[in-house]
């Protein structure tokens, strides 16, 4: 599964053009954003798998505000933040806020897909066991009606079969009617 | 991985079975080495048999907790198979309520236990306690006692702080329960308070005796049983018979049976599920 939607969010450019360029020959699908309030319309407008987002950009959403207003929409969006040396600290309590990565300036661009690639695999394993999950479901179910009536039949036989035996060794009644009711008895459905 | 020596299969396997009930035939190779072979690593152990002399030797019994977390299996989720949860709240817990009020005469709370014998993470005892939040607005009214138990320390500590990570929160919940009963914290959320309150944990063998657990109206026990042979299975379900009140109700997992294992017990259906209660006779 190599068909990650990654939505590109930075303020600088010539960092977008190399982000969208690089992120694109490694195969996977790609949207850019020039700011924050680019980048929160876009999330309204389309699912994606990943956000790339640079953590300090002007026009009153930043990083930060970038990666609140994905995991409102959707849990199911990862997004890396991209950081300048100065802002470590700040990347890491955006980590507690739900990012699973960053990366520090000067871009390293190989680093950067690498990433891409361990999300993409995260993401097939976690639909892969979602897939599984479904395929146990079903035949669970399956399983779980077959044993349930055949659980109610064998408490409905044994429950008879005490009766009849019960019936066969009273006392008082002749034998043949005896056989005749316990037979009634096992007949009866 | 490590590999399990042939010879060394037998000792495991009963060493496994007398700490945790656990019963693994000499088939299952792969689950040991899967299971307990990172462990091994981890421990820097030659083979499997050092590990198991280390864990008898050792008189805090780390290592055997070690052992049991990492050979029990914790496949849960919120509400899983929905049918038993359903069958609490508009059959089972109407039911109950109905009959302890009418002997509490109105002045007494209603006492309610009920107990989730293998509870794992804890995902079957908050969805229940959800169902009770949900069934039950005026809490005062009642006296509930919700427990859950569990072989493995690690579950058990987890179900306990009540917290989930993304992938554990998405199963079986839906997003109007979540935004409800459980806060974010970064990519996790924790149960909120009001529902914690109503839950104690404690760790359980259920191979060994119920000392002290007192008697319950109902017993939830999914998808343990499966793991133990059916001579355990039979010692099981008859300690569950003697805990479970003379009126009380059993749950299953929806694949179980109790046929050929303990007949104190008939079953009885409502709607899709079925449950157990003790014969009277």
């Amino acid at each position: 599964m190599n068909n990650l939607k990654v939505l590109v969010v930075d303020d600088d450019p010539v960092t977008l053009v190399l982000l969208d360029k690089k992120v694109r020959r490694a195969g996977y699908e790609v949207k850019t954003a020039k700011n924050g309030v680019e980048a929160i319309d876009c999330l309204s407008k389309q699912h994606y798998d990943v956000v790339v987002t640079d953590l300090m950009m002007p026009g009153g959403v930043d990083g930060i505000g970038v990666l609140e207003a994905v995991k409102e929409k959707s849990s199911q969006t990862e997004v890396i933040l991209i950081t300048a040396y100065a802002s470590v600290d700040t990347a890491i309590k955006a980590m507690k806020k739900g990012a699973s990565d960053y990366l520090q300036k000067p871009i390293n661009f190989d680093e950067l897909i690498l990433r891409l690639e361990k999300i993409s695999t995260m993401k097939s394993l976690v639909k892969n066991a979602s897939d599984l999950r479904d395929a146990m479901d079903v035949t669970e179910s399956h399983a779980a009606e077959t044993i349930q009536e055949l659980e109610l039949l064998v408490s409905t036989l044994e429950e008879k079969v005490a009766q009849a035996s019960e019936i066969l060794t009273r006392k008082g009644i002749d034998p043949p009617t005896r056989v005749n009711i316990a037979l009634d008895v096992l007949n009866t459905t | 991985m490590v590999k399990i020596a042939p010879e060394e299969l037998k000792t495991i396997a009963k060493y496994i079975h007398d700490i945790c009930g656990i019963d693994y035939d000499h088939s299952k190779a792969y689950l040991f080495e899967t299971r307990l072979g990172p462990l091994l690593e981890e421990e820097g152990f030659k083979s499997y048999l050092d590990l198991y002399h280390k864990a008898k030797r050792d008189p805090k019994k780390d290592l055997e907790k070690r052992i049991i977390d990492a050979i029990s299996t914790n496949e849960t989720l919120f509400f899983r198979d929905t049918a038993p949860f359903e069958l609490i709240q508009h059959k089972i817990l109407p039911d109950l309520i109905d009959l302890r009020s009418a002997k509490s005469s109105g002045i007494l709370s209603i006492p309610v236990n009920i107990w989730s014998a293998a509870c794992s993470t804890g995902q079957e005892v908050y969805s229940i306690a959800i169902v009770l939040k949900e069934l039950l607005p005026d809490a005062k009214k009642y006296r509930i006692k919700l427990l859950g138990t569990d072989i493995s320390d690690a579950a058990v500590a987890q179900a306990s702080y009540g917290k989930y990570n993304k992938f554990e929160i998405e199963r079986g919940l839906d997003r109007d329960k979540l935004q409800r009963y459980f806060s974010p914290n970064g990519d996790t959320w924790k149960i909120k308070d009001e529902i914690r309150a109503m839950a104690t944990f404690r760790k359980l063998n259920l191979m060994l005796p119920f000392n002290g657990l007192g008697k319950f109206d109902i017993v939830l026990c999914r998808n343990v049983a499966i793991y133990f042979s059916q001579e355990d299975r039979k010692k099981l379900f008859e300690r569950i018979a003697n805990i479970l009140a003379p009126d009380g109700y059993l749950i299953i997992g929806s694949t179980e049976t109790l046929t050929g294992v303990c007949p104190r017990f008939v079953p009885k259906r409502h709607m899709r599920s079925i449950f157990y209660q003790l014969k009277t006779d």
